[in-house]
């Protein structure tokens, strides 16, 4: 994750420039067919550097899934070999005889189309089962749909015959390099245009917490679908370029096991990283020919063993990565880097604390909210139940809150009241109620499209992508400004660049008023707790929305933070013009801040009315302080 | 009808010894384990050493590889996955697989890609129901299965630290604020869910007959998957899972053919997988559709606020 | 009995990642005697139990137990040490009995002494009568109360010198606190030295003799409960003037002696 942090450069306006990039694309074409005619680069060696490209692509493809979107695959093979085959039906001199490229692109459809199929339980299945679910699809495609005679060829295997220019056929490894490499240098640019896109952002939101993507507009189910495919198609593309490497592959080319490696390098390079999954992927290949290069005892008295070797040097890397640092041998790196840096420069000082929040207006990408007849509730809850069990957390709750207020909802712990929250927002459905945002009946919509009418939220427990930078936050969080395509994202053409420029101008004023331009590139993770709640308001209002829920944004601040708190929640409503509803347990700060107070006790809204008086109401006093058991008992 | 029964359940007592193995340690240690096929399969290779190379008694043999198991798990158990405490439970089974392809490896290493040979103790007995050749260690195999799916629960509640292992599995933090030396109630689970799987492979080798690297792995998945539709924490629920997918493969191969192609098992192994998470994931909200007739007019006693 | 306290805290500080829950937590407890710690949400309450039980590492300062710097100590043999737990929710094991509850909570004294166990295990039956009776129940089918008892039973047979008892009432329906307040209150009279975590102030206040106010992560207050005021308890509890009244009440009930302090004058005399 921090991996990423140091890649996305705050600034972000930094991409791949067009140079740089025809610069890899000529060099990757061009050098390997050159050095191939010199003795530097034998034939089986430039057969490998094939192999490794196909393994690097491979990398990227499950670093998608795993580093981006964080759902786990221990089947990415059967990706990788559908893509073989697929182009193996199509281009093959038995098959179809089409041009490779339509091969390419017929393995990079075949493997969405597995992926998305894949995909779908996991939307349902999380963590542990879903990697037995993908460890089981891995076992199935290899020992069931390869060994169809019409997919994997039976057992002479499927040929995959070399590309052709007119009649011209690239034979050689070396010169097939040329294309595996361009291959390879094609998906690493689309992939950093993933990383800069909505699309990136969303994965990475998805992966940190399904309910916080949810409260910045993301529909979770869609870009979990959305992952699996995008790296199901760039493992197919992987197997296209795998399979004509080779030029024959069979079932078990594709066996569980390939699976399990690919999974071992994405880690050992550190999920989240590119660099690191392909410079893993590349070592993985290569270390068994590096090893077959020490020559003397050790070689000959393992003959039969150097794979072996290799493979055991990789896993035992792997377990000491995992075991020592969790986010990968690049993770290892930047942490490094990092302390040295710390301990160069020692603590940079801490900004103000008071922020000045910009007054950003409603952004393009997002349609104008609805006119809203005068009287009409910005909030209108009306009898919600929410039961867990035997539980009976919300009960029959409700709450209005009037444009331009500040509303404050209190109650011991355990009162219902993030519930309540949860099921406002749309993050859990409640069993009765209503719930009316902007006077539209919003009690069937999801929590993404909840988001979207206009509210923001943040979390008890800091609603942000903490291995992110702040300004990565700041743009994550206006994923619903960015109504750009995938096509125009990944290439960075048309739309997403003027959506882009917007929300980074928006992301820029948020920085400056909140004061944390110096905080820009700073995983917000590292940041303090105090620091971190300022950085989620400013999230959540980055996109203007209509109504702004704060759940307990004091809790771990100082009584000094919180005074400054009031004075931010203040201008939220008067210089914003927004409207607020506030879960808060310091008492002097709601009776400092809020025009309305509702209190909860035991899921029930117990009292409600001017804040003041409501906390002297004696069975208010006694939710929030508890009562004698001995004395209530006297009295039962 | 009766062969498709007595061909299950000689592989389903299998499954259910890895399967048995799996729970053990997802119970009590939280860790879901992939490492534990490839445990079984090198302490295979280690009895096929002593036996054959060393000239061992068979029995021998077979005690030395499940001592193999347990060592090699309570290792791994030590040296990483004591490490993970607060980690992601992800990191953790990747950590499992890591162990498991370093078992792998180790196998290519030291025995090369060729199938070896462990000649089993009884290979002349057997006996057969229905044109099924049923074999002793088969036998042996479902009733230890039996025994163990039903008996060591009781079992291990009759010695106080027993009674710690069951007691980590429902809360490991309790378990320490009782006094329960939580570290070695990790180490010995370990231990004793890789003795099953050596355990489980020595057993089915027979049937087999020939041991390559990875070879219990394609066994031990089926186990995990059963350990997985039995529940994933109840060893009665690990044995009923490794004997209905058995059963549904020998059931499968004999009524639906193959479908031209072999591995149709590993179809029917993954589609009862999916049917029971996807139920179980399913059902909590199918049951509160069914419980909670969708009230049309909400309730609006206490509706209202001061405007 | 010596006089050095059962437990002493020095300035402790202790956070989970970037966060610093507890900013130097200090106080002691001497031997026989009930210590409350009270404050509000997020004040440090139960990391500072989960510090003394050992379970969230401590990141400076030290805890002595029995003049034994136990600081960097397993919670494993702390309560090998004497440390007993109630935990917060109570957390008995739900598929075991209540007798296997018991028989695993009096885990290291079995290893100490097994001859002992059986009188312990009846010392336990005849307080809580309950837990004879549902001997062979599982634990997690039990109301909330009797959960409660056994969690408290689970600690005692194990003969503590110490009890730590972390927010007991969290989660009780009213009923299931009041049998709590009973077991507590018995509990109290067989003179073990106890520390309590309640949220429910007035219930922790009846039940303490030393006071210990924590607001964002240190001790701001320490003090016998019978000299405590509404005003120093709204102050430090930093609630502010609209609790006065009801920490008032709250007082007001707690400060007629019980039988309770009668028993332990006479037990230390």
């Amino acid at each position: 994750m921090s991996a990423t942090a140091t890649l996305t450069s705050p600034r972000a306006a930094r991409r791949l420039p067009v140079p740089t990039l025809l610069i890899a694309l000529v060099a990757a074409a061009v050098l390997p067919p050159l050095i191939g005619r010199t003795p530097i680069l034998s034939d089986p060696n430039a057969l490998l550097l094939c192999r490794a490209c196909a393994f690097g692509i491979a990398a990227i493809s499950l670093n998608i899934l795993m580093g981006y979107a964080g759902q786990i695959s221990l089947g990415q093979f059967a990706f990788v070999g559908i893509g073989s085959f697929a182009t193996g039906i199509v281009t093959g001199v038995n098959d179809l005889r089409y041009p490779w490229l339509a091969g390419v692109a017929f393995a990079a459809a075949a493997g969405a189309a597995l992926a998305l199929l894949v995909g779908l339980p996991a939307l349902r299945l999380r963590g542990l089962y879903l990697a037995v679910v993908t460890i089981g699809v891995a076992y199935a495609a290899w020992q069931w749909l390869f060994r169809f005679e019409r997919i994997g060829g039976g057992s002479a295997g499927k040929v995959l015959p070399r590309p052709y220019f007119g009649t011209h056929v690239i034979s050689g490894n070396a010169d097939f390099l040329a294309i595996s490499a361009v291959a390879l240098v094609l998906i690493w640019w689309l992939d950093v245009n993933l990383v800069r896109s909505r699309f990136g952002r969303a994965f990475q939101a998805v992966k940190a917490d399904e309910k916080v993507a949810a409260s910045f507009g993301v529909d979770v189910a869609r870009y979990k679908l959305l992952a699996f495919m995008l790296s199901g198609a760039v493992a197919g593309i992987g197997g296209a370029v795998y399979g004509t490497a080779f030029g024959t592959v069979t079932g078990d080319t594709f066996d569980y096991s390939q699976s399990l490696l690919l999974v071992v390098i994405v880690v050992i390079g550190g999920l989240g990283s590119r660099v690191g999954v392909v410079a893993a992927a590349f070592f993985a290949i290569l270390l068994p020919v590096w090893l077959h290069l020490v020559n003397g005892p050790f070689t000959s008295l393992f003959h039969h063993g150097i794979d072996g070797i290799a493979l055991m040097l990789n896993a035992l890397l792997l377990m000491y990565t995992i075991a020592r640092h969790p986010d990968g041998l690049a993770g290892a790196v930047s942490e490094a880097r990092e302390k040295r840096a710390r301990r160069r420069g020692g603590e940079p000082p801490l900004p103000p604390t008071r922020p000045n929040l910009p007054s950003l207006g409603r952004p393009s990408g997002m349609p104008e909210p609805r006119k809203l007849r005068p009287g009409t509730p910005v909030l209108d809850v009306r009898g919600v139940s929410v039961r867990f069990g035997g539980l009976q957390a919300v009960d029959n709750a409700s709450i209005r809150v009037d444009r331009g207020t500040i509303v404050g909802l209190m109650g011991p712990n355990g009162a219902g009241k993030t519930t309540l929250f949860n099921a406002i927002t749309g993050t859990l459905r409640p069993d009765t109620g209503h719930v009316e945002l902007l006077g539209q009946d919003v009690s069937d919509l999801p929590a993404h499209a909840r988001a979207a009418l206009g509210v923001g939220r943040t979390f008890q427990l800091i609603g942000l992508v903490k291995g992110q930078s702040v300004y990565e936050n700041l743009l994550i969080a206006q994923h619903l400004a960015t109504p750009y395509g995938l096509a125009s994202g990944l290439t960075r053409v048309g739309a997403s660049r003027w959506y882009e420029r917007e929300v980074r101008e928006r992301a820029d004023a948020t920085l400056e008023g909140l004061g944390f331009q110096r905080y820009a590139g700073t995983p917000v993770g590292r940041l303090s707790h105090g620091q971190q709640r300022i950085v989620e308001i400013g999230c959540a209002l980055v996109t203007s929305p209509e109504l702004v829920m704060l759940d307990e944004p004091s809790a771990g601040m100082s009584p000094a933070a919180a005074e400054d708190l009031a004075s931010t929640l203040r201008d939220i409503r008067d210089v914003l013009g927004r409207t607020v509803l506030l879960i808060e347990h310091n008492v002097p700060l709601v009776l400092d801040v809020t025009d309305e107070l509702y209190v909860m006790d035991a899921g029930r809204v117990i009292a409600d009315g001017e804040p003041t008086e409501v906390v002297q109401r004696p069975d208010v006093v006694t939710a929030y302080l508890g009562a004698a058991p001995a004395r209530e008992g006297a009295l039962a | 009808m009766l062969q498709v029964l007595v061909l299950g359940l000689m592989n389903g007592g299998i499954y259910a010894i890895f399967a048995l193995g799996v729970v053990l340690v997802y119970r009590g240690t939280g860790v879901l384990t992939f490492a534990h096929g490839e445990i079984g399969t090198i302490a295979l290779y280690f009895a096929y050493f002593l036996v054959a190379k060393v000239g061992l008694p068979w029995s021998i043999g077979a005690l030395g590889a499940i001592a193999l198991a347990a060592l090699l798990g309570g290792a791994f158990e030590f040296l990483f996955v004591r490490r993970m405490v607060n980690a992601d439970p992800v990191s953790t089974v990747v950590l499992t697989v890591g162990f498991g392809l370093f078992l792998l490896a180790a196998e290519f290493f030291f025995f090369g890609a060729s199938p070896r040979n462990l000649e089993p103790p009884t290979k002349h007995y057997f006996f057969v129901i229905d044109n099924v050749v049923v074999r002793p260690w088969q036998v042996a195999a479902l009733v230890l299965a039996l025994v163990l799916g039903f008996g060591l629960q009781s079992a291990l509640r009759r010695s106080d630290f027993g009674l710690g292992i069951l007691a980590a599995a429902q809360d490991p933090a309790a378990v320490r604020l009782v006094g329960v030396p939580l570290s070695r109630v990790t180490l010995t689970v370990w231990s004793v869910g890789a003795g099953l799987s050596g355990l489980a492979a020595l057993l089915v080798e027979p049937s087999v007959g020939v041991i390559a690297p990875g070879y219990a792995s394609e066994l031990f998945v089926i186990g995990l998957a059963a350990a997985v539709v039995g529940g994933l924490t109840s060893l009665p629920g690990a044995f009923v899972g490794g004997v209905v997918l058995g059963i549904a493969q020998s059931a499968s191969s004999r009524y639906l053919g193959s479908f031209g192609v072999s591995g149709l098992q590993y179809i029917v192994v993954l589609t009862i997988l999916l049917v029971v998470l996807l139920g179980r994931a399913y059902a909590p909200e199918v049951r509160r559709r069914l419980a909670t007739p969708h009230a049309g007019a909400p309730s609006t006693t206490t509706a209202g606020a001061a405007a | 009995m010596t006089d050095t306290p059962l437990l002493e805290v020095h300035d402790i500080t202790a956070g989970f990642g970037a966060v610093t829950v507890l900013h130097g937590v200090s106080f002691e407890v001497p031997r026989g005697s009930i210590a409350g710690i009270f404050g509000l949400n997020g004040a440090g309450k139960s990391v500072t139990m989960k510090c003394l039980a050992g379970v969230v590492p401590t990141r400076s300062g030290s805890v002595l137990f029995d003049g034994e710097d136990v600081t960097r100590m397993s919670p494993e043999r702390r309560v090998a040490r004497g440390m007993g737990h109630v935990p917060q929710g109570r957390q008995v094991f739900p598929d075991l009995t209540v007798e296997e509850n018991l028989r695993l909570g009096a885990y290291t004294l079995r290893r100490r002494n097994r001859s002992r166990y059986q009188a312990a295990l009846d010392g336990v039956f005849d307080r809580f009568p309950v837990l004879r009776d549902r001997r062979t129940q599982k634990a997690g089918t039990m109301s909330g109360g009797q959960q409660a008892s056994l969690a408290v039973g689970r600690a005692l047979i194990n003969e503590p010198q110490l009890i730590l008892v972390d927010e007991p009432s969290a989660g009780l329906s009213p009923v299931a606190t009041l049998e709590l307040d009973a077991v507590l209150q018995e509990v109290a009279k067989t003179g073990v030295t106890m520390v309590l975590v309640e949220q429910n102030i007035a219930f922790g206040l009846s039940l303490v003799d030393t006071a210990h106010l924590m607001q964002t992560g240190t001790v701001v207050h320490s003090g016998p409960v019978a000299e405590l005021d509404d005003q120093t308890l709204a102050t430090h509890l930093g609630i502010g003037r609209v609790l006065q009244a009801a920490a008032g009440s709250a007082l007001a009930a707690r400060q007629a002696p019980r039988p309770k302090e009668k028993a332990r004058a006479r037990r230390t005399a």
